[in-house]
């Protein structure tokens, strides 16, 4: 491990998205007590980003000693209403004894806990252990739920198993077609667009399925623009047109998949004029799509938020997979459905069981075996475990009612902004018994909890991710805390020890949690058994299942067989309902929102960046020229924009890059999620974030 | 229904088994809704979907790829199928369907779903001794018509299509995709003189010659003859096989001898149900709703799923459809919004004969009421969906929807601080100011994300060298 004090450097990865680029950090030449932070380097080795990194790599050591940085906890006084520093032992007392106090009132499931895909496996892990076995609650789950719930649920259902991709990222560059379904990909992981660049170079085409003309797009072969919200009857037209045209890969089909047979019978409604009617895509660019994924000997389909966040997600994402299917791209070399996974832990965060249904090795709570298994890594009897609880909405829908929870832990997440209908979610927070946010900057969240944990951030820590390959990646300190700052696992010790289970329930070296952690995921779907830290530096990562030391662990799934019980991925037959929130007279556009570059999720950690606040200072509502004309609007003019749920002002900037029937405005801000639409996802519980209906009028 | 207590399931009998009936019965089965459902089809095969029998002609389709549902799924979901059965009466007194086979079945509600039936037009020697039409003679509306149609085409050198609708330069296409030299003839004077207006046209019968399909208009054809079909204006056009394609007329027949109020459908009311007897109903092509007929897909599935609301309890009503007739046929680009030679309003309208393009909106309070987009369906996602919303637009909104987007500008046209650089956030002005690629790479980052903008920095660059911007930058 290097050293931090002189100009040596450390291999780690970016604080942010799911690629979890390596990057190199060098500790300043200087002596002791230097207030100079860490500098970015490249890491050209690194296999997933091979060096590249965007700006928000190049400019996160800004984070690192950052004036707002919490260093003390803080705690809301009685008397004034204001929060004010503490020390930590009165803190934790405050929080433990609330805890207590709700459980005892209320029952165990009036204590909740809100978790993020942010945070490291380790943190994730013992936070569900901290929430099965020290508090006893079912009342657990992240914002994972947000990101790629849906997508999570498809890959179970259709393939028996959910790994973000099932290959690694640099095997985009060596396919023959890549179709990106609601991805803006040269935008939100500019890293990952160089296997694009790679791909275009060798002359492939490259499909782009998405609302808006994104620089994703426009480097694409072809672009289908379509309606949001109709994702999944442009893929059935898609397959409509494989069959009509003959490139359905029967044998594939026939050998490797069930359910075929419903599909076929249900895509026979779907030609492409009727497609052309509810899409908005032109007739003869869905055949010419059908051609390309026909033609090509290998194809990938990934999809990303654009498809996913909606409250027919999981349909979805069904649909496209259904698309890779029929033409027998799946389960080969450089061919498979994949999807691009938003969160820097989004894979790792939802398999070790801050899920509400989910226990450590991407484990269902409700499986009896699993139970017995992780009941003995934790030394409990296994009817002690909670059964599944809400999932992150419906918990915070549920904050302070009679049958919800009254006293809620946050860790690593901001819900007030990136939560769906979010001053409905700030009522709720309120009308809480008790509120503890563990981050490190006083995030808006933050600011309306009772008790605020100061915790370490990226590189003043160290902990394993598992990024959108499902490569295991060891996140190594690079400095020193400031004083005052406790680890999560730290803040989690020692509240099981003031609870009751006494000391050694949550242990504080991530190492050793790690270790647990894999003997606990021992034998699931995502077993990390085999992996340990040595391997993880030796190998540049490790891919899951990896069930022995000496197992190699697994880059390419699904070779031989999906991870069904009869080794077969499943079609599914599932029908077109469309937006939950067409457009009427009185909101007469679509409103679709979405990442920028500059940003990274609800934007606490990004819009305290000086360069990238810079870059993007505010939020803004992206019109065609037309519909700012027909509505009266210049560029830069501030325009309310409302919903059925609220409204907010904002400058508009006008792109010829976006439908004329659609704003758009991304969320890295309070505002936009005032805006979207609640209603969700029968089966991943994943809001409909991309598609509500809108008024824009000059403010 | 409840008798003493017990929910009793009323008898549901669809009479057809098309596309409007296959929906229903989707629907009614998705709602799971509280009726023993009998189906029966006068075809002998289960429901497919029409709307794909001139692709599947055209050889553009997989004949196997358009069946809607195999018999098991009926038995599935407990509905009883009769195929090859025909509905011969229909008595209201005691609420029985007559079979063709003798039998019967009895409902408590019926629909009628029985689509329409090609006109034959007033042709000499189409039809043989027995009354029906001759073996070189061909309506296409079923699957047994797409099917005779294609063995005939197999061996035909050539074809005469009568009609220029919708119908006939499908199929006349798809005959001549085959490789059948085929001709159409069309009585009126332009066309699908329906929808389309005299330039129009033109520019559409263009397109269809330089296809390679003749075409004569305002031209009755008269008799069919050893010569081939004898047109009134004199010609006589060899030919191996004749397709009529001259509209359909509701097959409304069934009703009528019920005693139904039918004119030329029959005539339901918002809830699809007929005027005169509230246990019977009417969807598709044979239904009349409010004076109209439609004949397109489109509005007979909205009166399915509105009628299988109604059947359910619900309180739902069909207020008509807006329609957008898009013509399936290889090398012709048609769509037609609503009716744009008879709907009042303001035309903003683009031609192009040169480039085969043509294109119209009717506007009528800011709103898309009609229109037609010929040869350049570029922009077509966009205006139905205006026109499905009913999108009040702007003044200058409709013409702009009509013209193209115009290209972008050179890179080395770009504005200084227009963004080269995305990932790094770097603008055209600083990558001018850099003397060669690595000075733009280690002082601005550019190209260090994805690695897309490499080709428009180097040609930023090199633009700089040749104009000396250097040096003016160096002073600054």
């Amino acid at each position: 491990m290097a050293d931090t004090t002189t100009g040596s450097t450390v291999d780690t990865h970016c604080p942010y998205c799911s690629l979890q680029c390596g990057m190199r950090l060098r500790a300043p030449e200087s002596r002791r007590g230097s207030r100079r932070g860490p500098e970015v380097e490249t890491w050209p080795e690194f296999p997933t980003n091979r060096g590249g990194l965007c700006r928000k790599g190049w400019s996160s050591v800004e984070l690192l000693g950052h004036r707002e940085r919490l260093t003390t906890p803080l705690a809301r006084d009685p008397d004034t209403g204001e929060l004010a520093p503490t020390d930590w032992d009165d803190a934790l007392d405050r929080v433990a004894t609330a805890l207590r106090t709700t459980q005892e009132t209320h029952g165990r499931d009036a204590v909740g806990l809100f978790g993020g895909g942010g945070l490291t496996n380790e943190k994730a892990y013992a936070l569900g252990k901290f929430a099965r076995v020290a508090l006893r609650t079912s009342a657990i789950d992240y914002n994972g739920r947000w990101c790629m719930s849906s997508a999570a649920t498809a890959g179970q259902l259709a393939f028996g198993l959910d790994r973000g991709l099932p290959f690694p990222l640099a095997d985009l560059a060596e396919t023959n077609l890549l179709v990106l379904v609601g991805s803006n990909l040269s935008e939100t992981m500019p890293p990952a667009a160089r296997h694009l660049t790679t791909l275009l170079d060798r002359g492939r085409p490259l499909i782009v399925i998405d609302p808006r003309r994104t620089p994703t797009a426009e480097r694409a072969t072809l672009h289908l623009q379509l309606v949001p919200g109709t994702d999944l009857a442009l893929a059935h037209g898609i397959v409509h047109s494989l069959l009509a045209q003959g490139y359905v890969d029967q044998d594939f089909v026939e050998r490797r998949t069930t359910g075929f047979d419903d599909v076929r019978r249900l895509v026979a409604s779907y030609w492409p004029e009727h497609v052309e009617r509810i899409t908005g895509v032109a007739a003869p660019d869905i055949t010419r799509a059908a051609r390309m994924i026909g033609e090509a000997s290998t194809a990938m389909v990934l999809t990303a938020r654009g498809a996913e966040q909606h409250a027919t997600g999981t349909d979805n994402v069904l649909a496209w997979i259904n698309v890779a299917l029929a033409a027998g791209h799946a389960g080969r070399t450089y061919a498979g459905y994949g999807c691009l996974t938003g969160q820097g832990n989004g894979q790792g965060g939802r398999e070790h069981g801050q899920k509400a249904d989910q226990l450590p090795g991407y484990r269902r709570i409700d499986d009896e075996d699993a139970r017995r298994h992780v009941a003995a890594v934790w030394g409990v009897d296994p009817d002690t475990i909670p059964g599944p609880g809400r999932s992150a909405y419906e918990m915070l829908d549920a904050l302070g009612t009679d049958d919800g929870v009254r006293s809620l832990l946050v860790f690593g997440s901001n819900p007030i902004v990136s939560a769906p209908n979010a001053s409905h979610v700030a009522e709720r927070l309120d009308a809480l018994d008790f509120l503890c946010v563990a981050d490190f900057v006083l995030s808006e969240t933050a600011a309306r909890a009772d008790v605020v944990l100061p915790v370490t951030q990226w590189a003043e820590e160290t902990g394993t991710l598992t990024n959108l390959e499902g490569r295991v990646i060891l996140r190594r300190k690079a400095v020193d805390p400031p004083a005052g700052v406790r680890s999560d696992l730290d803040v989690l010790a020692a509240l099981s020890e003031r609870l009751g289970p006494g000391g050694g329930l949550i242990g504080t070296d991530p190492e050793e949690v790690f270790a647990e952690l894999g003997r606990a995921s021992a034998g699931g779907p995502a077993d990390y058994s085999g992996v340990d830290y040595d391997r993880i530096t030796r190998e540049q990562g490790v891919f899951w299942p990896c069930p022995a030391p000496d197992h190699p662990g697994t880059p390419r799934l699904f070779l031989d067989r999906f991870a069904t019980p009869d080794g077969r991925a499943r079609f599914h037959a599932v029908d077109h309902r469309g937006p939950a929130e067409p457009p009427c007279a009185d909101y007469p556009l679509h409103l679709t929102t979405g990442r920028i570059l500059a940003h990274y999720q609800s934007g606490a950690q990004t819009r305290r960046v000086r360069e990238l606040a810079e870059a993007a200072p505010e939020k803004f509502v992206e019109l065609h020229p037309m519909t700012a004309e027909r509505l009266d609007i210049y560029d830069t003019q501030r325009v309310r924009i409302t919903t059925r749920r609220a409204a907010t002002i904002a400058p508009a900037r006008l792109s010829p890059h976006v439908r004329p029937d659609t704003v758009f405005m991304p969320f890295h801000w309070v505002g936009a999620n005032l805006l979207t639409n609640d209603a969700l996802d029968p089966r991943s519980r994943m809001p409909e974030f991309k598609v509500c209906a809108a008024r824009v009028e000059p403010a | 229904m409840t008798v003493r207590g017990r929910t009793v399931r009323e008898r549901l009998v669809v009479v057809g088994n098309g596309m409007a009936a296959t929906r229903l019965v989707e629907d009614l089965v998705r709602r799971e809704a509280p009726y023993d459902i009998t189906v029966i089809g006068d075809e002998p095969h289960p429901a497919y979907n029409r709307i794909l029998l001139s692709a599947v002609l055209e050889e553009a389709h997989r004949p196997e790829d358009i069946w809607l549902h195999e018999p098991r799924w009926y038995d599935d979901h407990g509905v009883r199928l009769l195929l090859g059965q025909r509905a011969v009466r229909v008595d209201r007194e005691r609420r029985r369907v007559g079979l063709s086979d003798g039998g019967g079945c009895e409902y408590d509600r019926l629909v009628f779903a029985t689509g329409a039936r090609p006109v034959l037009p007033p042709i000499r020697g189409i039809v043989d001794e027995f009354g029906g039409l001759r073996p070189d003679v061909h309506a296409f509306r079923s699957y047994a018509d797409y099917g005779r149609l294609r063995e005939a085409a197999s061996t035909a050198r050539r074809a005469v299509v009568v009609g220029g609708g919708l119908l006939g330069l499908q199929v006349g296409r798809a005959l001549s995709v085959v490789g059948v030299d085929t001709e159409i003839v069309e009585v009126g004077p332009m066309l699908m003189a329906r929808q389309l207006g005299g330039s129009a046209a033109r520019v559409l019968e263009r397109q269809v010659r330089r296809l390679g399909t003749e075409v004569y208009t305002g031209a009755r054809a008269a008799r069919l003859t050893a010569d081939g079909m004898l047109l009134d204006n004199g010609y006589a056009l060899t030919t191996d096989l004749v397709v009529l394609a001259c509209g359909s007329r509701p097959a409304s027949r069934l009703a009528e001898r019920a005693g139904l109020f039918v004119r030329r459908g029959v005539v339901v009311d918002d809830r699809l149900t007929s005027i005169i007897d509230d246990r019977v109903h009417a969807i598709g092509d044979c239904a009349e709703h409010r004076a109209r007929i439609h004949g397109f897909v489109g509005p007979a599935w909205e009166q399915a799923t509105t009628l299988a609301r109604v059947l359910c309890g619900e309180d739902a009503g069909y207020s008509g459809s807006r329609i957008v007739a898009r013509l399936r046929a290889n090398g012709l680009d048609v769509a037609v919004l609503g009716e744009p030679e008879t709907t009042d309003g303001e035309v903003v309208e683009v031609a192009n004969p040169l480039a085969g393009t043509y294109r119209k909106l009717v506007v009528k309070d800011g709103v898309v009421a009609a229109g037609v987009l010929l040869g350049d369906l570029s922009r077509i996602g966009v205006i139905t969906q205006h026109y499905d919303r009913q999108t009040a637009l702007g003044a200058a909104e409709p013409g702009g929807l009509l013209l193209g987007d115009s290209a972008a500008a050179p890179v080395t046209e770009l504005p200084d601080d227009a963004q080269v650089c995305v990932c790094a956030g770097v603008s055209a002005g600083r990558i001018r100011r850099c003397r060669d690629v690595s000075e733009a790479v280690a002082t601005t980052r550019a190209t260090t994300g994805c690695g897309s903008c490499a080709g428009s920095v180097a040609q930023l660059v090199d633009a700089g060298a040749n104009d000396g911007s250097h040096n003016a930058a160096a002073a600054v």
